[in-house]
């Protein structure tokens, strides 16, 4: 038994941390979100794709490195708040990679290269975020109906849509497109609501396309869950440090009792949450018959964990907590985005009560 | 990463679930239904059980084969409490002589004292009880008052201990004593003592179960031999620390998996009573489900950590915070979605066989402060692991 990630994951973690302390440290992700029409930093998006990233969730013959060097660079990426489509797009090159069509396998070349940027487009319902049966229709060669909170739907290049008869590939949309913002507290997570009337693929069908939406959601899920790890685990970082510094009464303010407690705590949900991230990024690669119940496990408490956690910070700075200068709310925010979406905190409790299942 | 156990590991766990599906005739809790017991007959299921496991070469497994051990790993020793758990088979009564004791003996007793007492502990034969707390040292125990001093070239000890677990039923108790009333850990020594003898007054205690199960001792010049000093003079305190951290690792996986069985009966009772599909039932019972499954993902991460070696730090104080506050809240929440039926206690015809919600409900308030209480728990992370400061 070994918790460690081995040598080449452990590396690769080591690099994406050394490279986003380089390229996208958190001093810039405020700037990046409010000054950017994008809220993200194309450039760095475009390094991400020359040095592989967007490829991470392929096969490893193809290039790919699994799901624990997954869930590795995803809390790597939360602990700066990367803002930016990295997420879904490596969803989506994963995605292209599985359907069996001439198309998709064109389009997952560049994707993955970070050429184009390819989201999935599900949610039809904005007061769900967990999808339904989809209205969309594809017709006569041509994709017709509205999705909502689609992730950078305004920026995409490409979008999987799910539609009745399956998944829908439209590349370029044109005329027949219109995507209206859906600004959210997280800036550095632009939504849209799109409309659609295109000309598309139907790239899967059937089983197989249920299978790669399943899957979407469930690598999905593992990806948010990891990416709440890694905001929670900065989150603390930084309150521990200001805690110590700050002082009151004479005393630093670390040195309160309540605050300690309310410090050790934190350290509990974080530390907790690694645990079940890294348990359900490895039975994903080890132990797929539990994959699903374990990964459902995970974002069900990573969500809940960075959500007091990240509130906490808040509460433990005190008034400059609840400043736009101070970092706390940065975290706040995108564990909300990261919470509610690929199964929301409370659809997951669910999940993970009807997958229960003995897993030694 | 690699969570997996080793498949001589697997088989050992099967074989342990094997031994038990033929050797336990039936859950704890139906054993603690039947009105044919009492305490103390309970007590004695306990030491035949104790004595089986004994016989099967499953206690002190990890201990030197000398002193009945095959050097079995944490692992092993941990997917053993996890099958007895998850099958609730009676606790033995010896758990804290074996727990505590027997290491501290292993380590920094005399072979002869090893000798003495190692195997009749394993038996069953004399039951131990743990003499540290007292009325005015628990959580601070440094500032323990019971004294033992010379006689010749024996120790005579004068205090009170209390919530001495099992006191009633034990013959002997290890005891953490004064030999210098001045130097607060260096003064403390450590001390074997028989309970039947005329200086030592055991006592119960009755608890908010209504049960006995502790007790406190009073000690009025009571004898402890010369050779019933475990370590040297002084060395009490250190000891006493070392030995409670060897708690760890056991634990790890073993909650979750008496867990999971508690779990099971809430769920077979909330679909029984026809609530399974309320909404709020099923959020309320998937957090439980979550939080337990995260539970045992920690455990195996400490169980991965202490196979590679490193020795189990301050982090352990997380699992024991997890597992005793998520019994009270798996217990509360059962009372809630049971109804008044959960409330019921065993030896009503109504309650419910599967888990004595009514005992474990009240039995989950003593995990937040047994063992070093949760808020000194909170303390040692804050201290230890998060480095916080400390005030003037
Ligand atoms: C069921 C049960 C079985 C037990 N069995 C045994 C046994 O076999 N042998 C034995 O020796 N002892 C035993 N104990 C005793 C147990 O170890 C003590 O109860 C425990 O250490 C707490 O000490 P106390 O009861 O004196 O409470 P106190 O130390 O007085 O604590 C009271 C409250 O104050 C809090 N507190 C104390 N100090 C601090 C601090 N520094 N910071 C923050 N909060 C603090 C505590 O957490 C607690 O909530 C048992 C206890 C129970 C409940």
């Amino acid at each position: 038994m070994q918790f460690e990630l081995d040598e080449d994951r452990a590396l690769l973690k080591q690099s994406t941390r050394e490279l986003l302390e380089k390229e996208a440290p958190l001093s810039e992700t405020r700037a990046v979100m409010e000054d950017t029409p994008e809220g993200f930093s194309k450039p760095f998006h475009a390094q991400l794709g020359e040095l592989g990233y967007p490829g991470l969730l392929l096969p490893e013959d193809d290039g790919g490195m699994g799901a624990l060097a997954f869930a590795a660079v995803l809390a790597e990426m939360g602990r700066v708040a990367l803002p930016g489509p990295f997420l879904d797009l490596a969803l989506g090159v994963r995605t292209l990679s599985g359907c069996d069509h001439e198309a998709a396998a064109r389009l997952g070349e560049r994707a993955r290269a970070g050429e184009a940027l390819v989201v999935m487009a599900r949610l039809e319902d904005p007061t769900r975020s967990d999808p339904d049966a989809p209205e969309a229709r594809f017709e006569a060669g041509r994709v017709r109906g509205t999705k909502t909170f689609v992730p950078f739907g305004a920026h995409a290049d490409a979008l999987l849509v799910t539609t009745r008869e399956g998944l829908a590939l439209v590349e370029r949309p044109g005329a027949g497109f219109s995507a209206t913002p859906l600004p959210t507290i997280d800036h550095a997570q632009r939504f849209a609501e799109i409309a659609i009337d295109e000309p598309a693929e139907l790239v899967a069908e059937g089983e197989a396309a249920a299978r790669l939406i399943e899957e979407h959601e469930r690598l999905g899920a593992l990806g948010a869950s990891a990416g709440l790890l890694g905001l929670m685990e900065r989150a603390l970082e930084i309150t521990v440090a200001y805690i110590s510094e700050r002082e009151a009464f004479g005393v630093p303010i670390g040195s309160l009792q309540v605050l300690q407690h309310r410090a050790a705590d934190m350290l509990m949900q974080v530390e907790s949450s690694r645990s079940a991230v890294y348990r359900a990024a490895w039975s994903e690669e080890q132990e797929p018959e539990t994959a699903a119940y374990l990964t459902a496990v995970a974002k069900a408490w990573a969500g809940a964990a960075a959500r007091y956690v990240c509130g906490q910070a808040i509460q433990l700075h005190g008034g400059v907590g609840y400043t736009w200068e101070y970092d706390p709310h940065i975290f706040l925010k995108r564990t909300k985005t990261l919470e509610s979406f690929y199964g929301s905190t409370r659809a997951q409790l669910g999940r993970a009560l009807a997958l229960r299942q003995p897993t030694l | 990463m690699d969570l997996h156990f080793t498949p001589e590991q697997i088989a050992f766990r099967d074989e342990v679930r094997a031994w038990i599906a033929e050797n336990l005739e039936r859950p704890f809790s139906l054993e603690k239904r039947d009105p044919k017991h009492d305490a103390d007959s309970l007590v004695e299921v306990r030491r035949a059980w104790q004595k089986k496991l004994h016989a099967a070469g499953y206690l002190g497994m990890g201990w030197p084969a000398e002193w009945g051990g095959r050097g079995a790993s944490e692992a092993d020793e941990a997917l053993l409490q996890a099958e007895l758990a998850a099958a609730d088979a009676p606790q033995v009564p010896n758990f804290l002589g074996i727990s505590l004791l027997g290491p501290a003996l292993i380590h920094h007793g005399s072979e002869e004292q090893r000798r003495r007492f190692i195997p009749k502990m394993l038996a069953c034969d004399e039951i131990w009880c743990q003499g540290f707390s007292e009325p005015g040292a628990g959580s601070d125990l440094a500032s323990l008052r019971t004294r033992a001093e010379r006689d010749g070239s024996d120790w005579r000890i004068t205090g009170q201990k209390v919530w001495t677990t099992f006191g009633l039923w034990s013959d002997w108790i290890f005891v953490l004593a004064r030999t210098d009333m001045d130097d607060r850990y260096g003064g403390i020594s450590f001390f074997l003592v028989p309970i039947d003898q005329p200086g030592v007054e055991m006592r119960g205690l009755k608890q908010i179960t209504g049960e006995s199960e502790f007790g406190e001792v009073f000690f009025d010049g009571a004898l402890a031999k010369g050779d019933h000093l475990v370590g040297q003079v002084g060395e009490g305190w250190r000891i006493a620390m070392t030995v409670l951290s060897y708690e760890r690792g056991a634990a790890s996986i073993m909650y979750p998996a008496q867990f999971d069985t508690q779990l099971d009966g809430l769920i077979r009772g909330v679909h029984e009573a026809g609530r399974a599909e309320r909404d709020d039932v099923e959020e309320k019972l998937g957090r439980l489900v979550v939080e337990n499954e995260v539970m045992r993902g920690n455990g195996l991460r400490t169980l991965a950590d202490l196979a590679a070696g490193n020795a189990p730090g301050p982090e352990s104080s997380i699992e024991k915070i997890f597992w005793s506050e998520y019994h009270q809240r798996l217990t509360d929440s059962a009372l809630d979605l049971l109804g008044p039926q959960g409330q019921l206690v065993a030896s009503s015809p109504s309650a419910r066989d599967e888990v004595d919600w009514a005992y474990e409900y009240l039995w989950s308030r003593a995990g937040s402060i047994y063992s070093g209480s949760n808020e000194i728990q909170r303390n040692i992370i804050a201290k230890r692991v998060l480095r916080l400061p400390s005030g003037k």
